[in-house]
């Protein structure tokens, strides 16, 4: 059996696609991603949050680049615990991170348009996933009648900046649909990308820590691109933020 | 519907199929009216990344942030949106004289203009000689032949009096009719700066004002813009433009990399603005639209930090670079199109930054330009830093100005990117 924690959860289709840390050393995690036996995604009903421990038996993988923390497994159980999101930070620090956008994949980024997400050559890139800090945070949220869409601009600490990422973060999805969901419940025109813009931003920027963590979705056949999302936001988004400044 | 509109929607139709197209690279595009999402073609994600698409391509911010309840995520309706768009926010177009003339203050019009290079001629193999650099590797890896310097005598400011007095010549104005001096060095560190110290040398009278704007390469092209906006709202009816660069002394220190040393020459250029349009016997030609922006994704790929006693340190990732830069150069061009309403095809001259000739022939290759409209002065004289596209447009009026029969109105689009990576456009008309 192994064992990881939990450290990302992100929307993909109708499930969610997970990531957890696995220790390497007394101070070294890397991350791996439990690869359910059909498809990539496990179930909506996914029973765990971010720092929880699971344990799982590893099947045989065939992991291709540049999903190389793929790790194919019949299920997760519970391990028992879990860590807070402070220690989970922590522990994010010591596995794959970068400062800049060069080593985030080990390989160059590639953009389409003035302000558009960034891609990378599947073939070319190293991992899937890292985490870095970031200076700075900007929200936009696109919304037609069927669906709200949330994207995000970081800074890094070089200076670098990611345009356009799609916010794939489970959590932070399910933030945003409850500030809509109440703004209407309320009789209230909902405005999210002010709301996240101002009040959450100040949230952020005066939290602790600043921390997110970058994924390569899997490339449709033939587009050889693979686009980058962001995962994970630290600090998670409170219930009570949703209360007012 | 007159035929300008019947125009304006098959190029918004044009540009709508271009962004759907550069998603579905691999697939027929659809009809002009299937709703994209709905029949599966795109999903959520896919459909963002088209509105993000639109939203540069045509400057129109926010597009698409709230799609209308009811209507199709289609080709059209993307047309359609766009045009609405574009109708809130009426823009300064080519040929519409009336119009581009009115909004926002009268025409700003470049009259006259000069350049001059560093006197000493350096060659290839010189260069690669001094910098360490493999053979060949300039001349035909760059394809630069040869390096202009500055001589002993030659600075910032003798380069920068030198075309500004060959712009004034050609105005046929006296100094003293200068409003105000907007200019830009990079290399030049002194205080006082290099407008007021350009200001003196030249003798522009005390009640002239003096501008240093920044930006690098993208320098003269935020001047230019910077000097087009105090002359539309101020009753200032003279400016005097100019950038100039010595880099030859600046980048002289062994910790700054041979290969990156080698591509830089010195020079300056100087373009006199005037409020009135002269399209007289002169081949005077209209300021336009500017466009800018700062795409940090790039940032790192260009760094420099002066440190004590003028040492510098610079981080240059060079194919990094020269792909980001034709990349973004490219995406400007294609901004250009859609704030001028003319294609590519339809443009006399480019104007250019050049980091070196190489990266300037597969920017032509890549934006499908005839490499014989783009003025290559770093042929001869090496990167010229925010002098380079000014040099290339000096050579572009000077050739509309001597050649017989000259296209009327001109029409010449003007880009260049610098560390950051900013990047600025404009077209002149």
């Amino acid at each position: 059996m192994r064992e990881l924690i939990l450290s990302d959860i992100t929307v993909m289709g109708p499930g969610f696609c997970v990531i957890g840390l696995e220790r390497v050393a007394q101070d070294a995690f890397r991350s791996v991603r439990p690869v359910p036996r059909r498809g990539n995604a496990w179930p909506e009903t996914f029973p765990f949050g971010r720092g929880g421990m699971v344990r799982f038996i590893p099947a045989p993988t065939s992991a291709s680049p540049p999903h190389l923390e793929d790790q194919n497994t019949h299920g997760l159980l519970s391990a028992g615990g879990c860590v807070g999101e402070a220690e989970l930070v922590d522990m994010l620090h010591k596995a794959e991170v970068s400062t800049d956008l060069e080593k985030l994949f080990g390989s160059e980024l590639h953009t389409d348009t003035h302000g558009g997400n960034a891609w990378v050559d599947p073939g070319s890139a190293t991992r899937s996933i890292c985490g870095c800090e970031f200076k700075n945070i900007r929200f936009r949220v696109f919304h037609d009648a069927g669906e709200v869409t949330l994207r995000a601009r970081l800074v890094l600490q070089s200076g670098e900046t990611l345009n356009s990422l799609p916010v794939v973060d489970r959590d932070w999805r399910r933030f945003l649909s409850d500030f809509i969901h109440r703004s209407s419940e309320s009789g209230v025109s909902p405005a999210p990308e002010g709301f996240l813009n101002r009040s959450i931003w100040g949230k952020l920027m005066r939290a602790p820590w600043r921390f997110a963590r970058i994924g390569l979705a899997r490339g449709k056949p033939m587009e050889g691109k693979c686009w980058l999302m962001l995962d994970s936001l630290f600090p998670q988004p409170k219930t009570e933020w949703l209360s007012g400044p | 519907m007159g035929s300008s509109e019947n125009l304006d929607e098959s190029r918004a139709l044009e540009l709508s199929r271009q962004c759907v197209a550069s998603k579905l690279p691999f697939q027929a595009l659809p009809g002009d009216d299937d709703d994209l999402v709905e029949t599966g073609l795109l999903d959520s994600m896919g459909w963002v990344d088209v509105l993000i698409g639109v939203e540069s391509a045509t400057d129109i911010r926010g597009f698409g942030d709230t799609w209308p309840e009811g209507r199709a995520k289609s080709v059209r309706a993307l047309a359609d949106m766009i045009r609405e768009a574009r109708r809130e926010v009426p823009e300064e177009k080519p040929g519409q004289s009336s119009a581009a003339g009115t909004q926002g203050g009268p025409e700003v019009s470049i009259g006259a203009w000069g350049y001059a290079l560093g006197a000493v001629t350096v060659s290839a193999d010189q260069i690669e000689s001094e910098c360490a650099i493999p053979p060949h590797k300039i001349r035909d890896g760059a394809g630069i032949r040869s390096l202009q310097v500055a001589a002993d005598t030659e600075d910032e400011l003798t380069l920068g009096q030198r075309a500004a007095e060959a712009a004034l010549e050609m105005a046929e104005i006296p100094a003293e009719r200068i409003d105000f001096l907007v200019a830009t060095s990079t290399t030049f560190l002194n205080l006082p700066s290099f407008a007021a110290s350009l200001h003196s040398r030249l003798l522009l009278r005390e009640t002239s004002g003096a501008l240093d704007v920044g930006g690098a390469c993208v320098g003269l092209i935020y001047s230019l813009a910077v000097a087009k906006g105090l002359l539309r709202m101020a009753t200032e009816e003279v400016a005097l433009v100019v950038a100039s660069e010595v880099h030859s002394r600046r980048l002289n220190a062994p910790q700054v990399p041979g290969e990156f040393r080698g591509l830089f020459g010195d020079g300056a250029c100087a373009f006199v603005l005037t409020r009135a349009a002269d399209r007289g016997g002169r081949a005077a030609v209209r300021l336009g639209d500017f466009v800018w922006g700062c795409s940090a994704t790039f940032a790192s790929s260009l760094g420099a930090k002066w440190g004590e006693n003028a040492g510098v340190t610079v981080q240059f990732k060079g194919e990094q670079l020269a792909h980001a830069a034709v990349t973004q150069m490219d995406r400007i061009l294609e901004v250009l199109e859609n704030k001028s309403g003319r294609a590519r095809t339809e443009v006399g001259y480019f104007a250019l930054h050049q980091p070196n000739p190489r990266v300037v022939e597969i920017l032509a290759e890549k934006a499908k330009i005839p490499l014989e409209r783009i003025p290559l002065p770093s042929a001869t004289g090496g990167n010229l830093g925010s002098a380079t596209c000014g040099v290339s447009l000096c050579q572009a009026l000077t050739d509309l100005r001597t050649r017989p029969n000259p296209p009327q109105p001109p029409l010449i689009f003007m880009a260049a990117v610098g560390p950051g990576l900013i990047w600025g456009g404009a077209f002149l008309i």
